[in-house]
This record gives structure tokens, sequence and C-alpha cells, in this order.
């Protein structure tokens, strides 16, 4: 077993923004490994330290923190012969690697829970809540402003989800935008390296306008070709960076399948909240109906598990019962279930055609096209809810962004995360995060405020594919809209 | 890995509840040696034995083996029925099918760029994701797909536009990441076909040709190898994991074991010609499963019988033993009124039955899935024209072209074609070119072909070099018809034999001379002349002379001529001939005399004077 790390004494830098009750944050076991910061002399082969970088400990790296152990066991003494391309790409643009972040094992988790270096966890006016998961040791280090920037990956909303939480900006990219080579898989087909930090504009800086989104690696067979990031590019705004304008005229869409039991009222008021205020500041707010999205999350457990179940096969050098935690053991076993040959038709093959339909569903109602479909779909009236109003003869409004909360609840008691919330309770915090994972689209959480509350929920806007570019500007000026209003 | 019941897995799901006896306990790999020794080769699929029911035997050498055969089936006081007369069993039909493995001729694995090498030092050829390493994904590496769609246009496969990778999972040391990559779902090719003609060796109850469907063909990764090592150490070789495979596997179309066989022999053949194997079955480049079912002819039901697969075949003879060793077996279970059980059988070399390695229950569920990291294969139609336009002559044009204007017997030509994986016929070609050009009889119109060359040629590039190798000497054959007998030095050789400058036991003695690396390049003249080995045939007056010398005596054998010359005799008394002139041949020195001189000699005499002499007699 790994040792716990020492708890540090926490060094607040220069706090630019002093966030409400920040004194209060302390961080509790968000880090796995440190370096802390030597902010004077870089070495002279190193460009000039411009950020401090945390990274998820399921992304390789090197020098100076070499093991990478996916808060895994198994993998308690792994160092990594190679550093993933994200890490060697960040630190060319000058990152300071300080820390590797605590995580759920291997990224299956919603809390940050389930991890050999034991809980994750942000305190809140002196209590301990949930930094929410998979990224949870990254979103906390964000939060406690010791990193300016952190690497997470988000396969069904493991970077929005703890971002929510801890009240951070987490940013998921397109499916295929930026590299996963060294990035250890949980789900290959879902998995996407997410970053995390205070504002949009410091993700926009690198994603956008340094050009992180260009960048082919053909170490990944999943990173899309030089050629098709020009086509998916075209008719695209904002790529070079150009300032938009702002939410002036920008469609948002309120998906009315989002307004479920579970959704907390507290996080519900603030949602429609934060709509009219869009609204105000000259943004269109409509409804719109994403019919697949009750099945959403049936089908990517069952996808994710079972690419989970095959990716970790390869973790046999010891007995796997001693190995592993009870999370992926449990997941192992429900996605090796799922793809065995009496299973597999009633649920990973049902699950890829639910993939199909909510990616579908995005399809039909962005005003975008998504560049990776051939056809274009039609729409099939019937199957919309009743609620969506029509616009014109051909059908109801079609939209820029999505705008909907990241998680159903604010984040948890660590308690009552620990004693037992139900398993599946624990997958329903995923719900809004898992459709745009499904669709390979890009998705952002920004802080949203909550009436009387401290702690900060999720606001999420999810984009058409390989819209990052213009998605990030519309979140960067939400974002402002929002934070005016506390 | 143990299987969980379905049951109880659905128990754990819905109730979160699972029993102790559980997978994860059951996981734990259990290290057993295999019987890997002969044939280090370990194909994905052998890995399945794995199953507590299997069995694994310790290795035992190839001779030991062939050795305890003789021994058995001596024991056991049974003949061995001839296999030409044991193709069909009355009343009963068998059915077989057949996969088949061979590895690709390609720079490159089949998801790194890591080096496909054939026998580096061990572990030097292994890229991250060869061995797992987290993080790392596999690269698919296009340059495969050359060979593999030529193996497939030889094969007459469709090629597939689009085709995809699957994961196939089981545990075993030898696949580090848990599961191996093939095309499951969607495979390259599909929908081929092979001809068989009865030169090729089928059974003779198929007639003069018979044509066996393919199914598909699809691309896989090997996995590494393992050596055994004294006391339940194995070691693993990295360097063979994920070098690229083709399975391609038959529809159930074969109904006789020596065709079966044939349908292998013929794939190997088919693979070397147009380039796409590394090494046949000798080496084990390439190896067989075969699933053999019978049912009764009378059967009106349609419907084959329950089929066995027995896997890791690698010879033709064990193919065709195995499946009449099989077949037999399950008409006797049927006949005996039991139930011929769905399971994996096993066939040592030489034994006389398959074993049983384990049953339904046993069986590993692989639990396919599509690779989530690699994207669709698309090969494009003007890949696939170029390639078929530029695989050369089909084996089958070749094989007739050594028949007809070669003047092989279709056993040579098909052994020629065959040995070497392919390299013995260019071989052939070397030696038979500079042969001609020694003579001076290469024409500029090559298709005329001196067939007394050629076929004097193929006899010593077959059988004179094949006792060479028999004590289990290594002809070092090259790709490129080149081996121990540097090609211009046999010509040589063939060149003063021809002219009868030597005789032919002096020229077997040169061959091995020149194997043995006695004899230097291109001094095999020099040799003759070192030694004096040149031929000094004895003069017609010599040869009369002992001759008669020999006959004195004979009347008896003399009188089987008389009666033929005065037409009370059916045919030529050849064998009476033949016995002169071996008596001549052993009555005078044997490095001066030539069998065909003497031959020529004794008959003339027999009719000029010896026959003319016993009428005088009488």
């Amino acid at each position: 077993m790994l040792a716990r790390p020492r708890l540090r004494a926490l060094c607040l830098r220069n706090a630019r923004h002093t966030l409400p009750a920040q004194s209060q944050r302390r961080q509790i076991n968000h880090f796995v490994s440190q370096n802390p910061p030597t902010a004077d002399q870089p070495p002279p082969s190193q460009p000039q330290t411009t950020f401090t970088l945390a990274v998820k400990d399921n992304i390789t790296t090197v020098s100076p923190l070499p093991t990478t152990t996916c808060a895994s066991p198994f993998l308690a003494s792994h160092a990594s012969p190679f550093q993933a391309t994200i890490v060697t790409q960040l630190q060319s643009f000058g990152a300071q690697l300080v820390a590797k972040t605590n995580l759920d094992e291997f990224g299956m988790g919603s809390h940050s829970t389930h991890s050999a270096h034991g809980p994750v966890a942000q305190s809140l006016g002196g209590s301990p809540y949930s930094a929410g998961g998979s990224s949870g040791g990254s979103a906390v280090a964000v939060a406690n402003e010791e990193v300016d920037l952190a690497l997470g990956t988000d396969t069904g909303g493991s970077v929005r989800l703890p971002a929510a939480y801890c009240g951070v900006v987490g940013y998921k990219p397109s499916y295929g935008m930026l590299s996963r080579h060294g990035v250890v898989p949980y789900a290959n087909s879902l998995d996407t390296v997410g970053l995390l930090a205070r504002t949009v504009g410091r993700i926009r800086e690198l994603v956008v306008e340094r050009g992180l989104w260009k960048v082919w690696d053909g170490r990944d067979p999943t990173s899309l070709g030089e050629a098709t990031r020009r086509r998916c590019a075209e008719g695209r705004e904002g790529c070079n960076g150009e300032k938009g304008r702002g939410l002036e005229g920008v469609r948002l869409g309120l998906p009315v399948e989002y307004n479920i039991e579970e959704l907390e009222g507290r996080v519900k008021d603030a949602w429609v909240e934060a709509a009219g205020r869009l609204e105000e500041r000259g943004a269109k707010v409509v409804p719109v109906s994403l019919p697949t999205t009750r099945h959403a999350l049936s089908a990517y457990y069952v996808i994710a598990l079972a690419e989970a179940s095959s990716n970790l096969a390869k973790y046999d050098g010891v007995s796997r019962g001693q190995g592993f935690g009870e999370e992926v053991k449990r997941r192992i076993l429900l996605g090796s279930y799922t793809l065995s040959s009496e299973a597999m038709d009633n649920y990973f093959l049902k699950a890829q055609a639910v993939r199909r339909l909510v990616r579908r569903d995005f399809d039909r109602v962005f005003r975008l096209e998504n560049p990776l479909q051939d056809e274009q779909e039609v729409f099939d009236l019937s199957e919309m809810s009743d609620d969506i109003p029509m616009e014109s003869k051909l059908g109801p409004a079609e939209v820029d962004f999505l705008l909907c909360p990241t998680a159903p609840t604010l984040a948890p008691k660590l308690e009552d995360v620990m004693s037992g919330q139900g398993v599946l309770d624990a997958y329903m915090n995923d719900v809004f995060t898992v459709p745009a994972s499904l669709a390979g689209l890009p998705a952002v959480s920004v802080p949203m405020p909550v009436e009387g509350e401290e702690r900060m929920a999720g606001l999420q806007l999810i984009g058409q594919y390989w819209d990052d570019a213009k998605l990030l500007g519309v979140a960067e000026a939400v974002s402002e809209v929002l934070r005016g209003t506390k | 890995m143990a299987r969980i019941p379905t049951a109880e897995l659905s128990r754990y799901l819905f109730a979160g509840q699972i029993g102790h006896r559980g997978c994860l306990r059951a996981s734990r790999i259990r290290i057993a040696p295999t019987s890997s020794s002969l044939q280090t080769r370990q194909f994905a699929s052998h890995v399945e034995s794995q199953a507590p029911t299997a069995t694994t035997v310790p290795p035992t050498p190839l001779r030991k083996q062939l050795k305890e055969q003789a021994k058995a089936l001596k024991a056991s006081g049974q003949k061995k029925k001839k296999k030409v007369d044991n193709q069909t069993v009355p009343g009963w039909e068998l059915t077989v099918g057949i996969e088949i493995h061979a590895q690709l001729n390609t720079a490159r694995k089949l998801f790194s760029p890591a080096a496909n090498s054939f026998n580096d030092d061990p572990n030097s050829h292994v890229a991250l994701f060869d061995v797992a390493m987290p993080g790392s994904q596999p690269v698919f590496q296009p340059e495969t797909l050359i060979p593999a769609v030529r193996a497939a246009l030889a094969l007459n496969c469709e090629i597939q536009r689009v085709s995809r990778f699957d994961r196939k999972h089981y545990f075993h040391w030898d696949q580090p990441s848990g599961y191996q990559i093939t095309q499951y779902y969607e495979p390259f090719a599909k929908d081929g076909k092979l001809e068989l003609l009865a030169r090729d060796g089928i059974a003779a109850e198929d007639g003069e040709s018979i044509t066996v469907g393919i199914k598909q063909v699809q691309m896989e990764q090997d996995t590494a190898k393992t050596t055994a090592q004294p006391g339940e150490v194995q070691w693993l070789d990295f360097n063979r994991v994920g070098v690229p495979l083709i399975e391609i596997i038959t529809l159930p179309e074969i109904h006789h074991p020596a065709t079966a066989a044939a349908f292998v022999r013929k794939v190997q053949v088919m693979l070397n010609a147009v380039d796409a194997c590394v090494s046949g079955m000798e080496a084990g480049g390439l190896r067989a499963d075969v699933n053999v079912s019978v049912r009764r002819t009378d059967d009106k039901c349609g419907t084959l019988g329950t089929r066995t697969e027995i896997k890791n075949l690698s010879s033709f003879k064990a193919v065709e033993d195995a499946i009449i060793a099989e077949r037999d077996r399950q008409i006797a279970v049927l006949e005996s009124g039991g139930v011929v059980e769905g399971e994996t059988r096993g066939w040592a070399i030489g034994s006389t039955e398959t074993r049983r390695l384990r049953g339904k229950e046993g069986e590993v569920d692989y639990r396919y899935m599509p690779d989530p990291d690699l994207g669709p294969v698309v090969i494009d139609l003007p890949l696939v024209q170029y390639l078929a336009s530029s695989s050369g002559l089909a084996p089958d044009a070749e094989t007739d072209q050594l028949i007809e204007d070669y003047g092989l017997t279709a056993k040579d030509a098909i052994s020629l074609m065959a040995l070497d994986d392919g390299a013995r016929v260019q071989y052939f070609y070397n030696v038979l070119d500079a042969l001609e050009q020694k003579l001076g009889s290469a024409s500029v119109d090559t298709i005329a072909v001196d067939r007394g060359l050629s076929t004097l040629a193929a006899n010593w590039c077959l059988h004179e070099l094949g006792k060479l190798t028999e004590l289990s000497n290594n002809l070092g054959m090259t790709h490129k018809g080149e081996c121990k007998v540097p090609s211009a030095d046999l010509a040589a050789l063939l060149y003063h034999l021809h002219r009868k400058e030597i005789t032919a036991k002096v020229a077997k003695e040169l061959l091995w001379a020149i194997f043995r690396g006695e004899i230097s390049q291109g001094g095999v003249t020099e040799a003759i002349e070192a030694n004096d080995l040149w031929f000094h045939e004895l003069s017609e007056k010599e040869y009369s002379d002992l001759a008669d010398q020999v006959v004195e005596g004979e009347d008896k054998v003399l009188g089987e001529f008389l009666r033929f010359a005065e037409g009370k005799g059916k045919a030529y008394p050849q064998g009476k001939l033949m016995f002169l002139v071996g008596k001549v041949m052993r009555a005078g020195p044997e490095q001066r005399m030539d069998p065909a001189s003497v031959e020529r000699v004794v008959r003339a005499r027999i009719d000029e004077v010896y026959i003319p002499g016993l009428k005088s007699k009488e």
C-alpha cells in the first residue's frame, strides 16, 4: 500500500479572486505526490514558468514526479517509462508540474473516495464535503489556489462534476481533440483529458489561443487527423482566438428532460435564475427536447464498464481480489457480465444503439451540423416532448448550446457519501454529464451561485462537436454574468 | 479464469451478493508447464486449455514421441490401416472445417512499430504497447495489410472495404493485455474458395477436383513465445507478441481426411507463392485447428452432427491422422448408443487417438468487444487491384508449367513447389538456368525446355538434395533459392554428369563434399581434376568382353530372350536383362562403367551374339 501523503501546510499564493469563505477551505488529501513550486529559477532548457500545474494521477508523468499510481494498489510504485503528450505540451507552454492529484481508482467514482490513498475532501465551513469525482484532487487543488491549472480525465463527468462541487471551471473537450496518449484508460471510447482552472479564460487561452485544439498526436489512434481537424473547424467560430460577440444572439436550449425528480430544488432554482440573467444579457433561451436522456445513464454505465473490464484485464500480476478496490471490482464484474455471450445482446449492443440515439438527439437540437455525420438527421416530431413549442412549420428552434446543471445536487457531506449512500445514488450524479460524453461533445461547467448557500453548484454548457472555441468563449461570458450575481 | 455461472453473476448484480468462491479468488493464474517445447509456437487458441480440466503434458522430444507411438502400435497388435483405404467409413459421412493461423511476412508488428523479427535476441523488439504498459495505445501499421490482402486474394476472397478490430479476452501469461486483438465481427476478407486438384493429394473419393469454401480471413495478434525450462519455469519472449497473423476459416465442406491435409498443404503453398507468410508448418509459421463431425449417410434431417475441435495441429500428417482418429472415435461413440459431446480435443504427434482437453463447461467466454481505441480499417479498391495484379503466377499455373513444359511428374512438381516454403522451386530454376548456360543450350525461346535437363535438375534438387537433410541437417535455403549447395556448383556437377564425364556415384559423393564445405565455391571441376574423379569409361570392346565373360553359363536366362525372339514370350524380359546388367556391373571396375552403356552393350550382344549362339546350340 501507498504511504499516505504527508499533509503539507497550505501555502496560499496571491489570490487573485478571493472567493467567499476562501480561508475556510482546506485541502484534504488531494495530492498523491508533490514537487513544491520553485517560482524562482527554472532550468535553462525549460521555458519560463508561466503557470503551475497539477496532474491527475492516472496521467503519466516522468519528471519531476515519476510515479503514476491511478490510486490503485496495483500501480502503487508504477513509474511510467513515458510521459503523457498533454503534460509535455503544457510544459512546453511553461507549465510547472507541482503535484499529482488523488482520484477514484482508475477514475471510477463520483466522489474521489474510492482511492488507495484514502478519500479526497473539500472543507467548507469546517466540515468535510465531497470534492466530486473522479478528478476530485485536481478540483480541490485549483479551488485552493495551489495551482493555476489542473489536468483531469472526464469519462462521464469526472472533470465537470468535481468542478461543480468545488466551485471551479471544468472543461471536457470534444472527443479526439486532446491526446489521450499516456492517459491510463477507464473507457477508451468516452475518455477525454479535461482541464480545470478558476477561470474559463485560462483554459480558453491554452486550448484556443495557443492552439492545443489543432495538434494531432500519432501515438493516440483516437486523436483526430489533421485533415479531419481542418474539416471539422470549417464553419466553427472563434477557432483562431477571435473574441465572439459575448451572449448577444446566442441561443441556449434548456432540455426539458433534465428537469428530473432527483434535481434538488435549490439547484433547479439557480438554473432558472441563471437562464433568466443570461436572457437579460441578450441570449435567447428556449426549451428543447432530448428524448433519449432517460436511457443515457444506463447506456453509459454498460459501455463504460464493459470497456473498463477489458482495460483492467491486464492487471493480472497478482490476485485481482487483493489488488483492486471494491468499486473497481464491482465495475469489472458488471462490465464482464454485460460482455458475456449471454448478456451481450441485451446490454452492450442495446447500449450502443442508445448511444447513437443520444448523439442523434443532440444533432437535432443544435444549429450546427455534426461534422462526423454524413447525413443530417431527419426530425420526427412524434418522439419529442409536448412541452416544446414549434418555432416554425419545420419544427422547434435550433440552438447553439445547451444550458443545464452539471449535477442534480450540491456537494454532499463526505460522511454521507462514505456511510453508504447507495451505489445507484452515486451513479445518479452523472445523469447530466454522461449524455455529452456518449456523444463525444464538448462541455464546460462553470460555477453557479445558489441562493442562501455557501456551496456552489455547476452550470453546464454543451456544444456541438468541435465547437469548443465558441463554447469556451460563451462560457467565459456566462461565467462573468454569474459571478456578478453574488 | 474459471467461469462464473451467469446465475451467480445475476444474483450479484441485482442483490449485491457474491459467493465466497467468486471469480476473484478463482482468477489466480495457475502456472503450469505446457506442451510447447516441440513447437514453441503457441497460438492464442492454444491457451484456452488452461481451464481446470486442461491437460498439460510435460514436453517430450519428437523422436521419443515417434518411438513411443511405434511401440504402442506394435504392442496393440493392430496393423495400421493404410490411409488410402481409410478415407471413408461405410454408412457414415464425415464433415470437417478447418481454421489455419499463419504468421504474416511484415516488417513491423500489427499495432506497434516494433520490428517483426524471427530469430533475434529474446525481448529485443518490444514496444510499450506490446507489453500493455498503462497509457500506451495501439497504432495500426497499415503495411501489414499488404501480405494479408495478398493472402486473401490468393484464397479468392472478397476483400471488405471496411473491417474492424475486436478484443478477445482470456488470461494467459503470453498475452500481457489480457485480450487478443482480432477481427471477430467484421473480418477484412470473406467468401473465398480454394480449388484442390487430384494432384494436390485429395482423397480419390473426391475425384479430379473439389472446391473448399472459405468463410473468412481475419487479422489478429500473435502471443508471446513460451519456452519451457526445467522445473516449472517458463521463459517468455515478447518479440512475438503482437506479430500479425491471419486466421483462415473454411466452411464445413471437407468430407475426407486426405483432402483436409491437402487443403492445409495447398494453403501453405498459396501463401508462400504470394510471399504472405514467414514460414511453413515445419517451422511453426502455420498451424491448423480442425472441427470434426459425423452423421449417418441416410440421415435425412440435414443437420450436421455435434462437432468437436482438435487444436494446434502442426503437420499435414497430423491433420489427416487426427481427423481419422476423431472420426472413428465419434462413430464408435454413436454406434454404441452414446452422444458426441461438443468439446475441445488435443492431438499428440504420433498418437492414435485424440484426447479430451475440455468440454463445454470449461469453455472460456471471450467477451468479444469492438476495440474502442481502434478505428475501422478501410481498404480501397485501387490497393486491392494493385495487389491482385502484382502477385505473380498462381501456384496452380506454375505447377502446370512444371509438369507440362518441364516434364516433371505431378508429384515432383508439387514437392518442388511445397519445399522450403516455396524456395526449393526457385533453387531448381537457378540450377537449371546455370546448367543450360554452361551447356550453351539456353535458348532465347525460354518456353522450349530440354526435358532431359529439367528432369535431371529436378531429380537432384528434390531427391539427392533431400538425402543431405535426412539426418536433420539444414540446407539453409534462402527465399532467393540459394543454400549450402550453391546452385552454380550443383549446375557444374550436373554439367559433368550430363556429359558423362563423371558417374552418378561420384556426383553424389561430390554433392556431400560441397554440402560439408569441403569444396570451395566454384571449385567443382578443380576438385574432380585434383582427385582424378573423371569417368574413364570402358571401351566397347572392354564392355563386350566383360559381358561375354558374365554370360558364361547363363543359358537358362538367355533362353527367356530366345523365347521372346521366337514370339513365345509376351513381353521383352527386361527384368532378366537388368539381372545381367547387374552382374556385369559387379564384375567390372564400377567407377569406369555406366549402367546405361552396360545395358546397351548387353542388349546388343544378346541380340547379335548370344541368341544366334543359343540357336546354333540347338
